[in-house]
Order: C-alpha cells, then structure tokens, then sequence
C-alpha cells in the first residue's frame, strides 16, 4: 500500500490489533492522530498555495467544461436537433446523463443523513466530500432537465407560477413531479452541507492569514464561536436536516424513476423502478465516492483518515447495492416472461439480441453485475486497484444502464414501422464530457478552498473526544487509551 | 382667402395666467406663430388663388382629363390583383374557392383551389365532376408548391441577359417576316403533350398561316406505343378508356395504373369501387399483376408474378396463347398466329397462367387485360386482341372519340429536321429536353456522328425557351421566357376522357411569365390578351347553350363544360392491320441474367418526369413503396444484390454498351457520355446508389427517372429547409439522372439483345452514398397492426378481426375515472385498408393543409421527417422471416397502413406533458397548444403510435444541412443558428395556411384531425343556426385534408356519435379494427381489415393474405 511508504510513523494495523485484543474496534483515525495534526493538515490543504498539479488539472477540466458550455450554448441557440435525437428516440444521451448524475448525487446524501441516523462513525472521514460531490452531481444533472427542452426560454412553465392565462402546471405528470424532487433534494443536500460545513469555516476564519479570508470566512461561518449553545443549535439542526435528507435520499430518485414508470412504454412501464433506481443510485454514487477519495487520499496524504476499513466498508455497500440491482435485472426478464406480453417479451428479447445487444453484455452484466462479485473477496475490498477498477466498471456500467433503459426502450417500441436507432453527435459527446469537466472543476474548487475533510466530526471520532479519555476513571472497564 | 380662425375678443378678467414669456410680454412674433399653421420656413399654399373653389375645379378638370377622358378611349383594365381595398363580396380571413384544372401528360384534372386573400393555398379535386370527386393525387396537391417556388424563373433573358416582355415581342415581331418567307419551313415547335383545344386552335391558326412548320411534342414519360396501337387496332381520333368499375377480374402486365401520379384519377376510383366491401357477402374484384418491380398495383395485386419487364411480350404472348386455346377467338389467333416462331419461349409457371385465362374467361365481359403504357406495341396490340377475344369492348374497355393530330411530330422527327439543319427558330415550350431528351437522339449519315439533344440545340441558331426554371435547356437557348403557372394562366384542357375543364388564374403571373397559349398568339401577331379572350373564343366555338356570358360564368365556376360530352366510338378491331403491325415489330430480347440484367426506367412517384425537382414537398414524400426520399436508387431483388455483393446505399456502376461505335475520324460531340477510345463501342455510365427490394424481379433493376435534374436557376434562392447549400434550389442534384442510359431505342428497359445493345454489365463501385428512407424496419413482428384475410377466410368466419385480437394482449379495465366527452359531436376517423393504395396523396394533402414543414434529406436520415401521416409499408410473407438477422421475404406481398394520430381517449401524451400543452377537447379531439409547449418530447415518447413530430430544428426560418463537397457525392453537417440568415422567402409564406400556426423550432406537433376546419365548420353551423339554438354540423358536410384528398375514400372523416353518419356505418363494420387495445388507449382511429381475393386454384394461392398468419408467431 502506497500509503504505508509514504506515512512510516504506521504503528501495525487493526488486524494484528484485533488478533491482540479481539474486543476492541479497529481505529477509525490511525497512528494514533490528534485534533492538531488533523487542523494541520486538513486546515493546510487550503491554505498552502495550489500545487502545479492543481493548476495544471484545473486549466484542463476547467476547459472541458468551458467547451461543454460552449455546446450547449449551441443546443440552446439552434435546436435539439444539434443532438442525436430522433422520432422515435426522444430523449438519448440528454435523460441518460440526467440519471447517471441524479444517482451520483445519492450517496452524499446517504452517507451524510442515514449513516449519521445509523450511528456510523466511519462516515465522518468521507461525508464532506461525498456531499460536496452530491451538489456538483446534482447541478450537473440539472443542466439537462433544463436544457433538454426544445424552448428553454419558456422552461418556467414547469414552475407553478401565478399567471394570467390560468392555466397551471399538470400535476399528474412525473416530470412535473422530478422538477419539485430534484429542486428539494438539491436545497436540502445543500442546507445539510452547509450546516456541517459551519465549525471548519470558523476554525479556517480563525486561522486566516488574510483579511480577505477572514471576512470571507467570518461571514460564511455566521458567528460560530463554539460555544456550548453553538453546538447544542447545531447538532440539533444537523439531526434535523439529516431526518428530513433521509427520505428525501428514497424519494428523489424513485420520483426519476417514476419519469418512465408511469409511462406505457415496454421496459418503461415497470412497478419495480423505484426500488431498482434507488439501489442503482447509492450504487454508482459510492463508486463514484470511491473514485473520487482514492486519489484525494493519496494526493492529501489522508491514509490516517481515510483508511483500507473505510474503502472496504463502502466497496461493501457496493457489492450489497449491487445486488439489488442484479436482482432487479433479473426480475424484470422474469416479469416480461411471466406476464406473457409479447411487446415486454420482444422487448427484454431485444435488450440482449437486438441493435444494442452489446450495451447489454459488457454495460449491464459485466459493469454492473459482475465486476462488483470481487468485492465478496476480503483481498480485493483492501486491494486499492481493484477497488477502482471495480468503481470505474459501475460508473460506466450505470451509465450504460441508463441508456439501455431509455434508448432501448424507445428505439424499438409498438409500431415496427418506427423503429429506428440513436447515433449521438459530437455535441450530444461534448454535452457529456462537459458536465465531467464542471463536475471534477467544482471538485478541485472545492477542495481548494474549502476543508474536504469534516474536521470537527472527525474529531469527535477520535478517542481524545471521549470525555473520559486520558483520565482513568474506571479502572476496571480498561484502559480508555484502548477505546476508540 | 384663407380665414384664420379668431375668437371673439373678451375681456380679461380675474387674475391673468401667462403660458410663456412670450405670452406675457405679447411681443408681435409671439401673435404670429400663435396664428400660423406651419412654422416659418415651411412651404404653403397662397392665400389668394387657393381657395377651396379653385381648389375644386382644378382637381374636377385634372379628374376629367386623366380619368374620363383618356380612360374612356381604352380598354378597361382587368387586372388580378390582391386586395387594397376589400372587395364587396370577399370576407377577410374567408378563403374564396375557384374551380380550375390541372393539365396533365394524360388529361387534366379538375380542382377547386382555395385563395386566401387573393393567394392560392391549397389545391382540391372538383367534387362536381367525375374525373376527380373531389379526390387529387400527390402532384396536383404539390403543385401549389410549385407556383411560390422561389428558384421558379423570374426573368425575360437574352443570351442570358435580363431582358422583358416587349423586348421579347420586338424579337418576335422581327422573325416573324422570316417565318413568313419561309412559310414557316425553318420554324419548329417543341411542346409539352397538353389537351387544351385552345392550344390545339392556336397551333391549328399557326399552321394556317406558316404552312411549313413542324409541331412536335414530347414528354419523357408518353410513350407512343400505346397511341400508336390504338390506332392501328381501332383507327385515328380514338382513346381507350378503361372502365375497371364494370372489371371483375383484372390482369395488368406491367402496367402501373393505380400510380395516380399519372393523373388519371378515375381509374384508381373506379378499381376502389369494386374493392370496397361492407360486408362479407359483397362482391369483390380480382387483380392479376405481372410485373418486374414493386408498384402500387402490385401492392394491391391479390396474385402478383414477378418477370422481367422485358420478358412482358414472351409472358403476353404465352398467355394469349392459352387464351386462344380457350376461346377459340379468330381475331386474337390472327394476331397471335401472325408472330413469327421463337426460336427458345421462355418458360413460365403454366399453371399460373392457364388459370389466370381460366378466371378472365369465367367472367367474359367483365374482364380486362391492361398492358402498361411504356410496353412495346405488339404487348399493347395482344392486350386489346385479348380484350377482344374477351368480349370486353365497349363494355370494360371503350373506345372513346379523342382529339388526335398527325401532323404532331415525335422529337426523333424533329431531331432529324434539326439534324438535316433544317431548323432555324425553335420554340421549347415547357419541358427540359436538355436532360430529359432520349440521348442519342440522331445520327449523321456522312459522318455517322452521334447527337444528343444538347448538340441538336446547339445547332438551332434562334432557340426561344419557356420554362419554368431557367434549366439546362435555357441555357443553350438564345431567348428564355418565363412559364405561367396553370394557377396563374387562362387556359382550358380535356380530361383524359375527353370532359372539357376550364383553367382560370388566382393571381397575376408572380414573375410576368406567359403561357403557351399567349407565347402562340403573340408568335401570331396578335394582341396581348387582356383576360380569357383566347379561350372565350375556343369556348365559343363549342357552342354553349344560351347566353354566352351565363354560359362562360358557368363554365368558371363549374370549372367544365357540360354541353360537350365526350362521345364514344362504335368501333371494331382491326385485328388484320395489328396483325401486320404486330408482326414486324415483334421481337423476342432475350432473357436477362444476373450477370447481363435488363434496367428499367419507370417513373419516379414523386419526381415524375423531373419537373417536380424543386418542389419539396414531393421530394421529402417517401416513395410508397421504397420509402426513400430525396433520391432516387437503383431497385434490385435481394438476390440480385447478393450477386453484386451489395446493399441498401452502396453505388453500383451500370454500363450499357452500345452496339454502334464511336466515330474513327471526326470529332463527336455526343462523346461526353460516351467514355472510349475512338472506334470503340460507345459505352453508356451512370453510378447509382442501390436499394434493396424484395419482390423485385431478379435479373432486373428498376431506376426511377426525374431525378438528378440541373437548373441553372434560382442562385441564392430558397432558404427553407431542404436546400441543400446555401446557393442552390432544393432539389438541384437529387438523385441521379437515370435519363442518361435512355436511347430512342430503349425507352423502357435496357437489355442486352444484341440489336442496339450489346451488353448491360453492371458492378459495384465500393462507396456508399446515404440515402434517407424513412422506414427501415418492414416486418409487421406479429402484432395485429395490419390485419390482413382472404376473401374466402372472411366468408367462413366474419369475425376473424376480433380472432385476431384475441391473440394479442388482451384490453384491461380501466383504473381511473376519465372525464366526459360530452360535446353533441364527436370526431373520428376510419382507414379502410382494403381501398388504400398507398398512393401518398394524403401526405402532401396533410402538408399543405397543415403547413408541415419541409426537413431536407439530411433531416429524414436523422429519422426527422415531420408528416403528420405517414404511410407504413410492411412487407408479410408465407414463410417466417427474420428481418434482423438479414432475411428477406421470398415474394412478399406489401399491405399499407397511413399512420397519423389516433386521438386516444385516454391519451398517454396527455398525462406526461409537464405543462398541460397537449390536452383534451370535449369533442374528443387530442390536441396541441404550440404555444404552451416547451418540448420536452415526453409525449412523443409515450405515444405508442409514434405520430408525433418534434421541431428538432427551426425548418420553416433556416436551411439545415449545407453541403460540403467530399469527393463525387456531398456529406452534410449541421449549421450554426446564431451565424445564418433567418427567415423563409416571401414567396414560401404565401403558400401558409393562414388558420394554422407555422410551428417555431422545440414544439411538439401531430395530426390535428384538421381542426381548424371542424372550427370554421363549427363557426358557419353557429352563424346559420342563428338564434335557433340549431348548431350542429350537418352530417358530412366536411372532411380532413386528408380524407378530402384520398382517391380511393379510404380515410373518412366524421362525426362518430351520429349512427348515421359515414365514418359511423364504417367502424360498424366486422372489419373494422382498433389499434393496441391492450394499452386501454381506445383510439378514436379506427382500421378496416384488408381482404384480398385470390383465386384458389392458383399454385400461389396459399401464400396469399397472409399479413395476419404472422401473429401466430
């Protein structure tokens, strides 16, 4: 592990700890870090001056995303048809990315609201940046919504305004429904981050260097002084926001769900969806977590809190998800079979045969299904390169999932004399490739300058938190320099 | 004396207010701009000699002078113009109908055209007259295209120079002293074939007067051979005339009769009339098609043999053979017993054609034999003797009294009068010979030089041009004059039957162009024609009854004549005379192979002979049987494809090598197209893209012509959709000119026969050229959308459609409440497919109607055509196949389904459209607020029918697709909105129908049921009922664009809760059938099942009407 090179102060690991003493819990910070280094070395990421690999990754992202702005600058001033789109594919590449971002931006959430509910401690390392990569998951998957639309100048029709023609929104229809999910989920996820965010901005307000971070800070951190009241509002307000996330985190994606399942479309037309895009999103969302954190980790030098037990917890939440979803997959070929539809047969039929057989193959059964079968291995969960091939797999695999549910079930529906195929252009490609350049652009901004690492949560995880710790108080129970 | 105006002094009063220090001070300045009118400076009047009374009696005299005076020495003006000031009995925003009609290479056909403010916007059949019932077909719907065409000619040109009108009559005026000298011996005229007895007295008084010159007419697409046999078997001024509503049992050899584009419209109805059913116990006719491609007939046929076409004389005379056999006729075993003996007969199924004999003999009298028109004479001569032998003239088969003219040349006589030098003034009137001449047209016999018509015309010293585009032809021509279109131009015309139709213009020439007919009279000197005078004298020799003036006013606004009644000839058959005739001109080609095919030149369904190029419309209408748009392609068999190891959109090179030779010493000026060295045979080229087609006769290709026309024209012009570069017209380069294999020798088909042609090779070239079809996909995949039985079937089980339904999904009950459909009447549609031709009239009825945009052939490809209804072809046959893994039907039969919106009661677009853009009306109607839309395209994804279209791009303001030369063939890419000029040309917005939005880019549009004709229904029922509260819609009283156009009644239109109405007794029919119940969408467009009626004791009877069988699958 490169990490063990890199960090020689590595004082045996929780394996050869729990052969010692099988009661105790592995440690969820290592080498035995306290508050200072952990200020220091989380606090130094935005305070030192941007590395040459910031600026050198920076410039390129940040040009993708300029072109992918430029491209739809293009789709918005000459028509969708700049797109790959068609009668009868009406939605390809634009709802695809929708999705695979909307599902992206599920694990954040997860991991800050149902773990915090759960009491999982381990989250504390990586919620920060998960949910930071919610945010910039969901702004990229609300550029489609937005833009798909053929007038995106009349787009406020969506919005239930007030107006003198009388005439509102239909309320019946499921993308009615997903623009008030997504526009919930993304104020919630952002009013949770933001609370979280408040004790690290005042600790960075109170060592900035600049009058400029201090007012910036000071204003961002509204007045923290960690106080005994401070923290009793906060924790409270975190509680609460984290109750109200949590079945957000369900609903908004099986409201996207309900976008095709409401529909009459064979592969569409399914009661199985929302469970089915809830599991496929905290799926692709911890990988994409994982995909993110493991170069951070090594880039920040954070193998003391982000360790081999976080990266094996969260591949396996992704081996547990990833069964979900194969199970759905399977379940939706045992419906079309079962309900003797010749429409669903033919269309499930077609899914595996048909035109975009090899999405099927390597996107769905490989990606997806098989590829994350390494994960029932202890080896594989603790072996980094697996780990990211394994990510890397389910990030593509969801994708191709997406697309096979949208393309595929439109390209060959009822009418045999419409059936046709979806070719993206160069602009539905640039689309895309934009949104991962803002995407990864406003994640180097954000670790930038902002801490990528929930300091304070992580601190209340060490065992210099516990009030009890260093004193002996009781004796008999063992030594609290043991208790993690 | 002007008076200012004073008040009268009072006096002040109270406390004085002052508006200004000018006022206050009451300078004399300030009092005289109080009193003045205009500021100093600015010019008036002089008081004194501009009283009003002077004023007065100089505006009264200057009136007299110019207005009483000199007016009253003139003719009154006539001019058609539109409205400034309203005219009494016009509405505005009411659109005034005029009857006119529409000629054709056969005979016209009578319209009603709707002008909304003085502009022509949609054309429609005359429902008055039998020639069309108010049915048209796809060229007379398009052709209101054609007059805004902005690419149309403009201008009077001199060798090229913009030139006008009186100079052109100044030109004429000098030449005619010429032609005068002459007698008319070094003036010729090419024309179009037209039936206007105004044209026919015109040329009548030319001929008068320039007793030497030669009329000659020609049209790529007429072939003599049929004129010529019906004059050799039943003598001159004759026609024939059809009459397939009195056919039971019909054969056509290669003969396309349902193509409506050929403008005869009685014959597809009078084929529907006897194909229409309402019940299972009526009577039904039989078709028989022999035939080398798919047509529109052999889509009908109910048994369709597939032989090459230029083995129809070895089929015709095996099967007249038979014939005699049977009846014993002396008259046919003349004609038959007169050819000479064939060395090698080629073989055909016996059984197939003993019992097509058999059933044509059963229903003697009743029966016809049609032989398509392009055949040789000795098919046409066999066809009428089989006819004969059949007892079916004058009852299936009429003889009609028909204008006809000997003195009209062919172009190869003229060509040789060119040739000789003869020649010195030729008028072209219409037509593009340039392009569309056969080549080869004439041989030099001293220098055996070859010439194709181009080298001909460039030999003419004073070529005059009318044409419509400034073409090819133009630009060889010394004068070019503009065309009138027939809506612009006074004119009148024979059906093809002989009913006399009166052509009246809308609106003055666009752009000045003159008609054939004013080009003739001022050729005679005579004066420029202020309105229909040229044609009030034709109409007056027909001696209308009564008062000329009520006569011609009826004759206007009937659009015919009543009192000419075409008469029928008692005639016999000249069998002796055919005989003679048939047997020196028989000739047996031999049989083409696979490796040395036959190519067949048939016309293009859209194009038709190429005049069509720039109109749009047609252009973007799939072909109905390929489905290709935009192009035209090279039809061959699957097998023949895998021969040449080719597919769908590969080019294929055919050589056509010509048994004569390129001359040794002299230079030839026809060499262009004939690549070689000299003294080698000439070899003919042309690259073509290939189509594959099943049911296509092996050995054989089929090249649609009209297509790969060049204009010279139009530079800059049309910025709509479907231009495709920024600087030429819509249709330049379309396809490939298919014109240039064709020699007076082979006007049909091509075949290696060792006479003129020595070899036919034909080999792929290994590009691609991309080509738009819109539907690749043509198995029906057993899903009940086209149900399909035999006649017998029906007989046994009436209710096999709603067998059918039982083995699809079966319909649920509904979950939900849905709101009342209430209104007093309520819409619907029926599609009966049994009649439906698939002739695509409908189509371009439902463009014009509606203001369907046009996309370009870079659009179509991207699956972005707009119709609002399409025509589905589907191919079924008696064995499975797998279209996906690449299997072709073995002799397929295609069945038709138009395709539009089915307004669902319960509409899964509704429900999914975030914005309530796509609703519910209470009359039933699913309709669509463009203005609500956003376009999220949702509802095109849930509409299972997929009818509707979305505005990918912005058609009716921007071209799409520009063109960038890449090697022979252009490749397209998408433009830029911000950098490209905006906005459609005047002339195209002229054509809009002003009741129906033009749809902007990023809304969703469908079929509308035409609702904006229900509306003005609706509005007239609500203005008659007045307070009586009486505000139905009479039953039928009108229809959709769609059903109006339709030639065969298949779509009709209606009100379904009233049980009488028409659309009513036809969804009451056992036939009739509802798409994809199991979705619970209750569609208010229904289907009639189709039946077909084969003979069951042909071998193939078994493999007939077997669209349904394929649900079992």
């Amino acid at each position: 592990m490169d990490g063990a090179s890199t960090t020689p102060e590595v004082v045996g690991d929780e394996a050869s700890a729990s052969l010692e003493t099988p009661l105790t819990r592995p440690p969820l910070v290592l080498n035995k870090r306290n508050f200072s280094w952990l200020t220091e070395r989380i606090s130094g990421v935005v305070e030192q001056p941007a590395p040459r690999w910031w600026w050198v990754t920076f410039t390129i992202t940040a040009s993708i995303a300029t072109f992918g702005l430029f491209c739809l600058g293009y789709q918005i001033s000459t028509g969708v048809g700049t797109w790959g789109l068609n009668h009868p594919v009406g939605w390809g590449w634009d709802i695809t990315n929708f999705v695979f971002w909307i599902g992206i931006g599920h694990a954040g959430t997860l991991i800050s609201a149902i773990l915090f509910l759960l009491r999982q401690r381990w989250r504390t390392s990586i919620n920060r940046s998960a949910e930071a990569m919610t945010l910039f998951a969901v702004m990229c998957a609300a550029i489609f919504p937005g833009i798909h639309v053929g007038r995106v100048w009349m787009a406020w029709f969506l919005a239930p305004i007030p107006n003198n023609w009388g005439i509102w929104p239909n309320f019946r229809s499921p993308l009615m429904w997903d623009v008030f999910a997504v526009s919930t989920y993304f104020t919630v996820s952002v009013l949770f981050w933001y609370t979280g965010l408040i004790p690290d901005l005042a600790t960075l307000r109170d060592r900035a260097t600049t009058k400029i971070k201090k007012f910036l800070f000071g204003i961002f951190a509204v007045g923290w002084r960690g106080s005994n009241r401070n923290w009793r509002h906060y924790e409270m307000a975190y509680l609460l926001l984290a109750g109200l996330s949590t079945p957000l985190v369900l609903s908004v994606h099986s409201v996207v769900s309900f976008d095709f399942a409401t529909s009459i479309l064979p592969t569409w037309h399914t009661t199985i969806f929302p469970p089915y895009f809830v599991a496929g999103a905290i799926f692709g969302g911890f990988a994409m977590v994982l995909t993110l954190m493991i170069p951070a980790r090594a880039i920040f030098k954070l193998h003391d809190i982000i360790t081999p037990q976080h990266i094996d917890k969260m591949a396996k939440i992704i081996l547990l998800t990833g069964s979900f979803v194969s199970y759905a997959y399977a379940m939706e070929f045992f419906v079309a079979w079962y309900s003797g539809n010749q429409y669903e047969k033919f269309a499930f039929f077609n899914r595996i045969f048909g035109p975009y057989w090899w999405y099927w193959w390597v996107g769905m059964l490989f990606c997806n299904v098989l590829s994350p079968q390494l994960f029932w291995f202890r080896w594989c969960r603790r072996n980094i390169f697996v780990v990211y091939f394994v990510c890397m797999c389910v990030n593509a695999g969801m994708w191709f999932e997406r697309f096979i549910i949208i393309v595929g079930g439109l390209h060959r529906d009822f009418m045999p004399s419409s059936w046709g195929m979806f070719f993206p252009t160069w602009v539905d490609i640039w689309t895309f490739i934009g949104t991962l350049g803002i995407f990864t652009s406003l994640f180097l901004l954000f670790v930038r300058f902002l801490p990528m690492i929930a300091m304070s949560e992580v601190k209340i995880v060490l065992p210099e938190a516990d009030p009890h710790y260093g004193a002996d108080h009781h004796p008999a129970a063992g030594g609290g320099k043991e208790r993690t | 004396m002007k008076r200012v105006f004073q008040h009268p002094p009072e006096p002040l009063t109270g406390k004085k207010y002052w508006r200004s220090l000018g006022e206050l001070s009451d300078t004399p300045e300030f009092r005289q701009w109080l009193e003045r009118e205009f500021p100093a400076g600015a010019s008036e009047l002089n008081d004194d000699e501009w009283s009003r009374r002077g004023f007065l009696k100089l505006m009264g005299a200057s009136m007299a002078l110019a207005g009483i005076g000199l007016n009253g020495c003139r003719r009154p003006e006539a001019h058609l113009v539109p409205f400034t000031k309203s005219a009494e009995w016009t509405i505005p925003g009411k659109p005034l109908f005029y009857a006119t009609a529409m000629p054709r290479r056969n005979g016209a056909i009578p319209l009603v055209v709707t002008t909304h403010d003085g502009r022509p916007t949609k054309i429609d059949g005359n429902p008055l007259h039998a020639a069309s019932g108010g049915a048209t077909d796809t060229h007379a719907q398009a052709s209101v295209l054609d007059l805004y065409d902005p690419a149309r000619s403009k201008y009077f040109r001199e060798k090229g120079k913009i030139s006008d009108r009186a100079a052109f009559e100044k030109y004429l005026e000098q030449s005619r002293s010429h032609w005068m000298a002459n007698q008319g011996g070094t003036l010729a005229f090419l024309a179009e074939p037209n039936f206007s007895p105004t044209r026919d007295r015109l040329r009548n008084e030319l001929q008068k007067v320039f007793p030497k010159m030669s009329w000659c007419e020609y049209d790529p697409l007429l072939s003599s051979a049929q004129a010529f046999a019906t004059e050799i078997g039943f003598g001159e001024r004759s026609r024939l005339v059809p009459r397939l509503d009195r056919a039971d049992v019909i054969l056509a050899l290669d003969s396309d009769f349902l193509d409506c584009g050929q403008g005869d419209l009685e014959l597809v109805r009078g084929f529907s009339a006897r194909r229409r059913m309402s019940a299972a116990k009526d009577a039904m006719n039989r078709l028989y098609v022999v035939e080398n491609r798919y047509t529109l007939t052999g889509a009908m046929a109910d048994h369709r043999l597939r032989v090459a076409a230029s083995q129809i004389p070895a089929f015709t005379r095996a099967l007249a053979e038979k014939m005699i056999a049977v009846t014993k006729d002396s008259s046919l075993g003349n004609v038959v017993g007169t050819l000479p003996a064939q060395p090698d007969p080629a073989k055909f199924d016996d059984q197939w054609l003993t019992e097509v004999v058999n059933d044509l003999v059963s229903k003697t009298g009743a029966s016809l034999v049609l032989a398509g028109p392009d055949q040789p004479v000795v098919v046409q001569l066999l066809a009428y003797a089989m006819n004969i032998a059949l007892k079916n003239l004058g009852r299936t088969f009429i003889v009609r009294e028909f204008p006809t003219d000997r003195r009209i040349k062919s172009i190869l006589q003229l060509a040789s009068d060119i040739g000789t030098g003869r020649i010195e003034h030729l008028f072209i009137l219409g037509g593009d010979p340039v392009y569309n001449a056969p080549r080869t047209l004439f041989q030099d016999r001293a220098s055996t030089q070859l010439f194709d018509w181009a080298d001909l015309q460039k030999k003419v010293p004073d070529v005059v041009r009318v044409g419509y585009h400034e073409d090819a032809t133009s630009a060889l021509s010394k004068w070019h004059v503009p065309a009138a279109h027939f809506l612009e131009s006074w004119g009148d015309a024979l059906t093809s039957r002989g009913a006399y139709l009166s052509i009246q213009p809308m609106i003055l020439p666009l752009f000045g162009g003159m008609s054939d007919i004013e080009i003739m009279n001022s050729a005679l000197g005579r004066p420029k024609p202020e309105g229909p005078e040229l044609v009030q004298e034709t109409f007056r020799s027909t001696n209308p009854p009564g008062d000329f003036e009520t006569a011609w006013s009826r004759f206007l606004r009937d659009g015919f004549a009543v009192h000419v009644a075409p008469k029928d000839k008692p005639s016999s058959f000249n069998a002796n005379a055919s005989a003679g005739v048939a047997r020196n001109l028989w000739s047996s080609a031999s049989a083409p192979s696979l490796h040395s095919p036959e190519i067949v030149f048939v016309p293009s369904y859209a194009m038709d002979n190429g005049s069509y190029i720039n109109n749009g419309w047609l252009q973007e209408l799939p072909d109905p049987i390929t489905k290709l748009t935009w192009d035209n392609a090279a039809q061959m068999s699957p097998t023949m494809a895998a021969h040449l190891g080719v597919e769908t959109g590969d080019l294929v090179r055919i050589v056509v090598t010509d048994t004569r030779k390129v001359p040794k010493e002299k230079n030839n000026p026809a060499e262009k197209n004939m690549p070689g060295e000299r003294g080698s045979p000439i070899e003919r080229e042309l690259v073509i893209a290939a189509l594959v087609q099943p049911g296509h006769a092996d050995n054989s290709i089929t090249i649609p012509l009209g297509y790969g026309r060049k204009t010279t024209g139009g530079r800059g012009a049309l910025p709509y959709a479907g231009r495709q570069d920024d600087a030429s017209p819509a249709g330049e380069g379309a396809g490939f000119n298919a014109y240039l294999l064709r020699t007076p020798s082979n006007p049909h088909y091509v075949v290696a026969d060792g006479q003129a042609v020595a070899s036919v090779k034909v080999s792929k070239v290994g590009q691609k050229y991309p080509l738009s079809i819109t539907q690749d996909h043509w198995s029906i995949e057993g899903r009940g959308v086209v149900r399909e039985a035999t006649l017998d079937r029906y007989r046994d089980d009436n209710e096999f459609v709603k067998k059918l339904e039982e083995s699809l999904p079966p319909q649920p009950p509904s979950l939900y409440s849905h709101p009342p459909l209430d209104a007093e009447q309520q819409w619907g549609m029926t599609v009966d497919l049994n009649v439906c031709t698939g002739c695509s009239a409908c189509v371009i009825a439902c463009q014009s109607e509606n203001n369907v945009p046009i996309v370009g052939k870079l659009q179509v490809s991207h699956g972005r055509a707009m119709h609002w209804i399409r025509i589905d072809r589907y191919y079924a046959s008696h064995k499975e196949f797998n279209q996906d893994a690449g299997d072709w039907p073995q002799d397929p039969e295609v069945v038709h389904q138009p395709m539009m919106c089915q307004h669902c009661e319960n509409a899964p677009c509704e429900t999914v459209c975030p914005v309530n853009a796509t609703v519910h009306s209470e009359d039933g109607l699913n309709v669509m607020a463009y203005n609500r839309c956003v376009g999220t395209r949702y509802c095109a994804n849930n509409c299972p029918f997929k009818v509707r279209r979305f505005n990918y791009f912005d058609y009716n303001q921007r071209p799409v697709g520009k063109k960038k030369i890449k090697g022979q063939f252009g490749i397209y890419k998408e433009y830029f909105a911000p950098f490209t000029g905006k906005g459609a040309p005047d002339t195209m917005k002229m054509q809009k129908n002003p009741n129906v939005t033009v749809r902007m880019r990023g809304v969703m549009e469908k079929c509308t049921f035409c609702v904006q004709r229900i509306e003005e229904a609706k509005i007239a029922a609500k203005v008659r009922a007045g307070a009586s509260n009486n505000v139905r819609i009479p039953r039928d009283s009108f229809t959709s664009a769609c059903a109006q156009a339709c030639p065969s009644d298949a779509i009709v239109f209606g009100d379904i809760k009233d049980p009488e109405s028409r659309v009513s007794k036809l969804k009451q029919q056992d036939r009739n059938y509802r798409l994809l119940n199991y979705l619970n969408v209750n569609t208010r467009t229904s289907y009639l099942a189709r039946i077909r009626n084969p003979n069951p004791k042909m071998p193939d009877a078994a493999k007939i009407g077997v669209a349904s069988m394929e649900e079992k699958a």
